[in-house]
Formats: structure tokens, C-alpha cells, sequence
């Protein structure tokens, strides 16, 4: 069995953006790197995969400059067996169809039975990547799954809908999975697995050599929400803030005169 | 790396930043273990740190099993034997990261680090191979026995006797030691003891054979989850082929695992104090009094940023030190047959900087733990908020692996020793020195030109001490103590200058933040500097002597003072932007 599994390396969520100075993405300055959440657990459960059949060999894919490859080796600690680094210094500006193309087409000729995605980046987060590739392929395609199963060539997953309602999904192999938060607990890279991981193959490919599409949109800019006028949080006793409130309805507002 | 740096060489010569390692030099797998780390002790680690104090039963075991199967209890332990041998970088940010969990931290500690190296660096191959793979999984627990009630800090007046039996087969081991960390929960002791009541050596010996007993777990001040008790021998039988080395030479097993010891509790403290930092930096942003966070006023800003530049500092020094010893480890070929020579001198050769970090980051902690508890105010000294934990468990870094005042000692004895043994040319210093004095001297004009005064003080101060007392100053401790400090001054401030410097020249990380803090640091630690400096020669020379020697050392200290104050306000603003240290 082939598995391909496709992440990227977005910023840790916590950090401090700005726009950057072309003003459509954010100043890649001072910041820290992770994997993308909703990655984690398409590499968790490609893992898992591979694990269950035994005989599988998995790859992992990202798109990005040789920083990516950092984020590679933590998904190769984790039991991916090779990765596909391809390299692309502008990655940050590819819109999703361009992403989806680069994957379509590394993936065309190798047979992958299953291709697990995240069901969206945290720094971009289309939402459309791992559908895009799956179209492009001409496979069938599940999104934000939170259950996989695997059985003789039948993938059964199951989505999350809104309200908390579950539908369980079957589909033939080959197809594309992105996956949602609540599919799985990624595990830790163990220290003898982090050694291991600095020996498996980590070959980089011209991000030129795959790309055959053309963008289909633009980021116009980027830009933070204009502040409102912030919101007032008011402490103290009940009593004496019931008369603050009073006097703030009649200062500033027409509710009460 | 070049060439290796002597140890206590960063004294004499001048060191180029691009040669030290810094926590900026971490690869792609350092990190990688890292992450690991700070994972497993949020999500498995902190949240039962109540029950693990509350000493429930099985759970030390259960936490050091799941270490073993994250690899990181294997850190030191060679490929062969079931662990990963890596640098010893990796090892250090293991020490670090857990070094906030307390009685954890101790309980991996004395598994596989001072109860695991004896038998890493000392054993023969029979022995690795039987001990060394069931500490990689924790199938068996590890606990190391030095200390006994009469004999602390003077380890080799110990009193624990080993009798070769009859037969040869066996030695009969009598007598008490105490304070054994891990003892309640142990399968295995590395004890030490003299045959025949004279020749110290080193054992490995069963837990559960006959005649060994441990006693009450002990009621501490912290650490209250490890199991800390007295463990008597009453005739045990230890089989003859689990002496370590040789029979006589426990002392040098002993000394050298406690250099890395010293080393691992150096990076404990900076991983505890960093944890306490950011508890204090987010509560700070958090409580309000009169209307506003209290990490707006200045008192409060100070402390923050006091507590960042001194983590910043000891983090500086204990990776730089972690880089050393790496590099020392990497070189040696333990495979002639003066193998455990060859690794013994090697860990040696950085005795000075063990002793130097540990006693430094230990104290950092220490003031960490204790301003951590102040911004807390009345909440701090409740149990309910984990910097009152931390504020306990400090307390015993200054005391076991060397107590800081035996460290102290360390320092200066063994550059005098070194000195007359021709290994640390401090005449040859001491004559260049007084040249340059009876010259122009120079002002002091930047951070890098203040450390350089800071050695130079030390050299100095060290000089004319020998030139009063001549071996007699080994007997002078309060000149002993004295001149540790400026040592230790001397090497941190360079440490943590250089790493600036060299995050600077690579227009990395924080730059500007990394040189408010190493600035704020080094213009702090000269005061200190000239204080034990002048107490020193006050009670050297007397008269028109000590005017002279006065004058020398205020042109060796001709700097002007900086705006410490507002250094530390734009320090605290980036610790409290952030709510934790950053670097
Ligand atoms: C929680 C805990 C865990 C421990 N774990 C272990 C363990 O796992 N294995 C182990 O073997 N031991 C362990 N110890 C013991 C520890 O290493 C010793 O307590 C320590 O070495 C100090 O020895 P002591 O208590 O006998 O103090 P002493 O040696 O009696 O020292 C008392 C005071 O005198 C000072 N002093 C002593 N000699 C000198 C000198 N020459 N000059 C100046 N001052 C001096 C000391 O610095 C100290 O301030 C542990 C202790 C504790 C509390």
C-alpha cells in the first residue's frame, strides 16, 4: 500500500502577526514554526495506516523553503517513511488551486492509495487544498473527518456535522481524507524515533518541476479588522456597579435619559 | 569547533562567539525533543504533580516508565544497550525541561543520571549489558548511595565497609546511608564503600538481596513526591563482579559523575525558574490593584525583568557548558586499554565550569522562585498555586550535588592546583597584568569591554592572593568563596556577552532584547565584582599597600555607570508582551 501525507508549517498560532510590507501576508520576521494543527492528525492517522496494514510505505509532502523541512523530520519521527520536500520559496504566495496543483501533480503517477490532508491551514485556512487535489486526480474525496477506518480496500470515515450529528461515510481506495480536529491524539516523537527520522530519505524537488497551473485568484491585501470601540468590563460590588452602569445608559447611550 | 578550549581557559585568553554552543544552535532534532518534552509534561506530567506529592503509590514508576518509552531516560545510554547516545546537548535540554517538575525531575534524576553514568562511563561490558537496557525502559529503578549520616560533604570519610567473602565470590557490605533519593521505589543501588574500611569503591548492588533494608521515607520541605529514606547494609552479599573500575577508585567515579550531576542540576534549575517566570509573568498581567495589572509598576517591572536577565544569563552559561562537554566526550577514544582514564581525565578537565554553573544557576533559581512568590504576594504562599511549590523544591539545589559552599571551594583550589602544576599559567597572567597597570590603562566603554574588566579583576585578585599566602591560601576560605564568585562572574557575564554577540552577528531571534538583558547583566555583576574584590584585598594588605592596590583595581574598573533602570523596563515589556521568558 502507498500512503502520501501532506502538511504544511504555519506560525504557532500565538504569535504576534503584521502584515508584512507588500501588504497581502504577514511578516514572516520573528516568528515561531510548527506543523499545522489539522496535519498533525492526517500524520497521526496516516501513521496509524500503516501501522494497521504493515505493508505500506508512506510519504510525506510539503511545499515550502528549507525551513519546511524541519517540520518534515518531526513527521518522520512519528513514523512517516520518506518525504517529498518541494521546494519553493514564494509557497507563502500560492493561492489554493496552485498548492493543490503542485500535490496533483507529484501524485499523479504514484499510485497512492490513500492521501490524507489537513481540512485546512491555520494561517490561510481555504479549505480547499485537499478537495482540489482529490478533483484533480479524479478521486473521490471525505472532508473533516473525526473517525477512520480501513478495511480491504474500503475506507470508512466518519464526519462531523453541525449540531453534533455524525454521518459515517464509505468510500473506495484510492481517495483523499482531510482531517478534523478530534480524529486522533498525534503522539510524541520519541528521542530514539527523532534519531531514526535524520536517516530517512528527504529528497527536495523544484517546486518549477510541478507546477502546471496558473493561479486562479488574488489576495487584493490583508489587513487587521478596524478596532471598534473597545469594550468596557466593569468590576466591583453589585450595588455600585448597577449605579455605574446607570450613569454610563444616560451619559453615552439614548436608553435612558 | 577548532580546537578544545582548556578548562578554566576562558579566564587567560579571549574566546570568539562563533565557538561556543548556544541555545541558538539547537538542530532541527534538539528541538524536535524539546517539543517532546514540554508536551509530555503538560499534558501528563503537570497535571498530576499534586498526587505525585502526595506520594501516590506507583506513580513515580508509571512516569519514569513512560519516560523510558519516550526515549528519555536513554539519553547517556550507548545504542548497544537500549538507549540513544546522543550529545550532550540533548541530555541538557532533558535536565531543563524537566527541571520544573520537582520531585519528577529528581526521581529521573537519580535513575538515570547519577545512578545510570557510574555504570556508562565505569562499567565493563558484562555490567552495561546487564544493567544499562532495563534503566532505558525503567524495568529497573536506580538509586545512588553516597551520603551517610556521618559523612556529607567529606564523602570519603564514609564508613559503609566491603569484606571480600571467603570464597572470593562475594563482598559483605555493613553500614548506613541516608537521604537516598529514589531508595523506596529502587531495584538496584550504586554504593559506594571501602574494602576493608580503606579502599573507596564502587558498587552495584541489588536492591532486593538479603540483609538490605531501607528505612522511613523522610518528611521534606519539598520535592515531597520522591522518595527520599536511609538504606542499611547488613552483611549483603554483592557478587565480585559488580565492583565498578577498580577496587580503591570509587573516588573517581564518584567525582566525575558528579561533575555531569552538577551540570544536569545547572539546567534543572534553569528549566524550574523559567516555568516560575512564567507563572509570575502571566499572574502579574492578570491581578489588578488599585485598577491596573500590577506588571505595570515599576517595582514589579523590575523584578521581571531581573528574574529574565538572570535565567538569560544561567541559560547562557549552562549550554555553553553542555557545548564543552559535548565536544570534550566527542573527542575522547575510550577503546585503548586506559579507556575509563581517558574518560575520567576528560570529564575533569571541566570540573571548574560544573562547579561554576551549578552554584550560579542554583542561586538564580533561588531568586527566581523567591521574586516569583512576592508578585504573587499572599497567593504565592498558598499551595494551591504551583509557584509555592517551586519556591520549596528550589531549596535543596544548593545543597545536594556538592553543596554550593563545597563547590565554591572547587573553583579556586583546582586553578591553583592547576596553576602549580603548570596547567594554568597564572604568573605569566599575573605579570602581564601589572605591566598593562603600570602603563595607560583604558576606560571600559562597552558590555564586552566591562566582562574583559571582570577577568581581569579575578586574575588579579587571584595573583596577590598567592603572593601573600602561597599554598597557604587553600586554608583561606572566606578568600576562597571570594574568589569563586568573581570566577563565576567572570564566566557567566563572557557566556552570556559572547551568545549575544553571536546572535547578533547572525541577525537572529530577540537580538535586541538578548542585548538589553546580557548589558543589564553585565553592568549589575561588576558591582558585585569590585565589592569582592576590594573585601579581598582589604584583608590582604593594610596602608599605603592597599591604596596601591586600590588604585590598581579602580583602573582595571574604569567604566561608567549605564541607565540600569530603564534597560529593565523595556526588558520587563517584552517578558510581560509575551507573558513568559522569551530569548
Ligand atoms: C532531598 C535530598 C536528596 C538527596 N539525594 C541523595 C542521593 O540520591 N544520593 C546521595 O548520596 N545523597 C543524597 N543526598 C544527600 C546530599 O548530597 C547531602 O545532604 C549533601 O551532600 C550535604 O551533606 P550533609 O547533609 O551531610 O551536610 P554537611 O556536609 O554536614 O554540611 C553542612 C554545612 O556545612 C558546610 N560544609 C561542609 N563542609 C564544609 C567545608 N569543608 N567548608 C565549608 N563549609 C562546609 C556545607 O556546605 C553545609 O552548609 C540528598 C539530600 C537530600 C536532602
Amino acid at each position: 500500500m502507498k500512503i502520501l501525507v501532506c502538511i504544511k508549517q504555519v506560525p504557532d498560532m500565538e504569535s504576534k502577526f503584521k502584515v508584512a510590507a507588500e501588504g497581502t501576508w504577514y511578516d514572516n520576521q520573528d516568528l515561531a514554526w510548527r506543523m499545522n494543527e489539522y496535519d498533525e492528525y492526517a500524520v497521526e492517522q496516516a501513521v496509524r495506516l500503516k501501522e494497521q496494514v504493515g505493508d505500506a510505505d508512506l510519504t510525506v509532502l510539503s511545499i515550502g523553503s528549507d525551513k519546511v523541512k524541519e517540520t518534515m523530520k518531526k513527521a518522520l519521527a512519528m513514523g512517516c517513511d520518506r518525504g517529498a520536500h518541494i521546494a519553493d520559496d514564494a509557497a507563502w504566495n500560492k493561492e489554493p488551486f496552485q498548492v493543490a496543483g503542485i500535490i496533483a501533480e507529484y501524485a499523479r503517477d504514484k499510485g497512492f492509495d490513500v492521501i490524507f490532508t489537513g481540512m485546512q491551514s491555520q494561517d490561510r485556512g481555504s479549505g480547499q487544498v485537499g478537495v482540489l487535489v482529490a478533483e484533480m486526480l479524479e478521486l473521490p474525496s471525505v472532508s473533516t473527518i473525526v473517525d477512520f477506518g480501513y478495511e480491504a480496500g474500503t475506507i470508512i470515515a466518519k464526519r462531523e456535522l453541525e449540531g453534533g450529528i455524525k454521518a459515517k461515510v464509505k468510500v473506495q481506495a484510492p481517495a483523499v481524507v482531510t482531517c478534523q480536529l478530534g480524529l486522533n491524539t498525534p503522539r510524541y516523537p520519541t528521542l530514539p524515533n527523532i534519531m531514526k527520522a535524520k536517516k530517512k530519505e528527504l529528497l527536495s524537488i523544484p517546486v518549477a518541476e510541478l507546477l502546471k497551473v496558473n493561479a486562479r485568484m488574488e489576495t487584493a491585501n490583508m489587513f487587521f479588522p478596524e478596532k471598534k470601540g473597545g469594550g468596557l468590563v466593569l468590576e466591583g460590588e453589585a450595588g455600585e456597579l448597577a449605579d455605574r452602569l446607570i450613569s454610563i445608559l444616560k451619559d453615552k447611550t439614548t436608553v435612558l435619559k | 569547533m577548532t580546537q578544545l578550549p582548556k578548562g578554566g581557559g576562558y579566564l587567560l585568553g579571549s574566546t570568539d562567539p562563533k565557538n561556543i554552543f548556544t541555545p541558538e544552535d539547537f538542530n532541527d532534532e534538539h528541538r524536535m525533543i524539546a517539543e517532546t518534552l514540554s508536551r509530555f509534561l503538560e499534558e501528563r506530567i503537570f497535571p498530576r504533580m499534586e498526587e505525585m506529592d502526595a506520594k501516590q503509590e506507583g506513580l513515580m514508576r508509571e512516569f519514569l516508565v513512560e519516560a523510558g518509552e519516550l526515549g528519555l531516560l536513554g539519553a547517556d545510554i550507548p545504542e548497544e544497550y537500549g538507549g540513544s547516545e546522543i550529545d550532550e546537548i540533548f541530555s541538557t535540554i532533558i535536565a531543563e525541561k524537566l527541571g520544573a517538575t520537582g520531585a519528577f525531575a529528581i526521581g529521573h534524576g537519580g535513575h538515570c543520571g547519577i545512578g545510570n553514568l557510574p555504570i556508562v562511563y565505569f562499567g565493563n561490558e558484562d555490567q552495561k549489558s546487564r544493567y544499562l537496557p532495563n534503566i532505558a525502559t525503567a524495568e529497573k529503578i536506580s538509586a545512588y548511595a553516597l551520603t551517610e549520616p556521618g559523612s556529607g560533604s567529606d564523602a570519603l570519610s564514609a564508613k559503609t565497609k566491603a569484606v571480600l567473602s571467603p570464597d572470593g565470590k562475594h563482598y559483605i557490605l555493613n553500614g548506613d546511608k541516608t537521604f537516598i533519593s529514589n531508595a523506596g521505589i529502587a531495584d538496584m543501588f550504586i554504593v559506594y564503600a571501602k574494602i576493608d574500611g580503606e579502599k573507596f569503591s564502587a558498587f552495584i548492588v541489588d536492591a532486593h538481596t538479603d540483609g538490605l533494608t531501607t528505612g522511613a521515607e523522610e518528611k521534606k520541605m519539598g520535592l515531597k513526591g520522591s522518595s527520599t529514606r536511609s538504606v542499611f547494609f547488613d552483611n549483603v552479599k554483592v557478587p565480585v563482579e559488580n565492583l565498578l573500575y577498580k577496587p580503591g577508585k570509587g573516588h573517581v567515579v564518584a567525582f566525575n559523575i558528579l561533575n555531569i550531576g552538577r551540570h544536569k542540576a545547572a539546567a534543572n534549575s534553569v528549566g524550574a525558574a523559567k516555568y516560575a517566570l512564567d507563572l509570575s509573568a502571566t499572574y502579574a498581567n492578570e491581578r489588578k490593584q488599585f485598577k491596573v495589572p500590577i506588571a505595570q509598576f515599576g517595582m514589579i517591572k523590575e523584578k521581571l525583568a531581573e528574574m529574565a536577565t538572570r535565567i538569560y544569563a544561567a541559560e547562557s552559561t549552562v549550554y555553553r557548558t553542555g557545548g564543552l562537554l559535548t565536544e570534550m566526550i566527542n573527542t575522547l577514544d575510550p577503546s585503548g586499554p586506559d579507556g575509563y582514564k581517558v574518560i575520567a581525565e576528560g570529564i575533569e578537565e571541566y570540573a571548574v565550569e560544573c562547579s561554576l554553573e551549578k552554584v550560579f544557576a542554583t542561586e538564580m533559581e533561588a531568586f527566581v522562585v523567591d521574586e516569583g512568590v512576592q508578585i504573587h504576594g499572599g497567593y504565592g504562599y498558598i499551595a494551591e498555586y504551583p509557584i509555592e511549590r517551586l519556591y520549596r523544591d528550589a531549596r535543596i539545589r544548593r545543597i545536594f550535588e556538592g553543596t554550593n559552599e563545597i563547590n565554591r571551594i572547587i573553583i579556586p583550589t583546582t586553578l591553583f592546583r592547576r596553576a602549580a602544576r603548570g596547567g594554568f599559567p597564572l604568573k605569566d597572567a599575573m605579570k602581564e597584568l601589572k605591566v598593562y597597570l603600570n602603563g595607560e590603562t583604558v576606560a571600559r566603554e562597552n558590555p564586552g569591554d566591562v566582562v574583559q574588566a571582570i577577568k581581569d579583576v579575578f586574575l588579579f585578585v587571584m595573583g596577590v592572593s598567592y603572593e601573600r599566602y602561597g599554598d597557604e591560601i587553600l586554608k583561606q576560605q572566606e578568600i576562597l568563596g571570594r574568589l569563586a564568585d568573581l570566577a563565576i562572574q567572570a564566566y557567566t557575564t563572557e557566556s552570556t556577552w559572547l551568545r549575544t554577540q553571536k546572535t547578533a552577528a547572525a541577525n537572529g531571534q530577540n537580538a535586541k532584547l538578548k542585548t538589553n538583558m546580557a548589558t543589564a547583566f553585565i553592568y549589575t555583576t561588576v558591582e558585585k565584582t569590585s565589592l569582592a574584590a576590594r573585601e579581598i584585598i582589604a584583608t590582604l594588605v593594610t596602608g599605603s599597600e592597599l591604596v596601591n592596590m586600590q588604585s590598581d583595581l579602580n583602573k582595571l574598573l574604569n567604566y561608567t555607570p549605564i541607565d540600569i533602570i530603564s534597560l529593565r523596563q523595556k526588558i520587563a515589556g517584552a517578558i510581560s508582551a509575551a507573558g513568559k521568558y522569551v530569548s
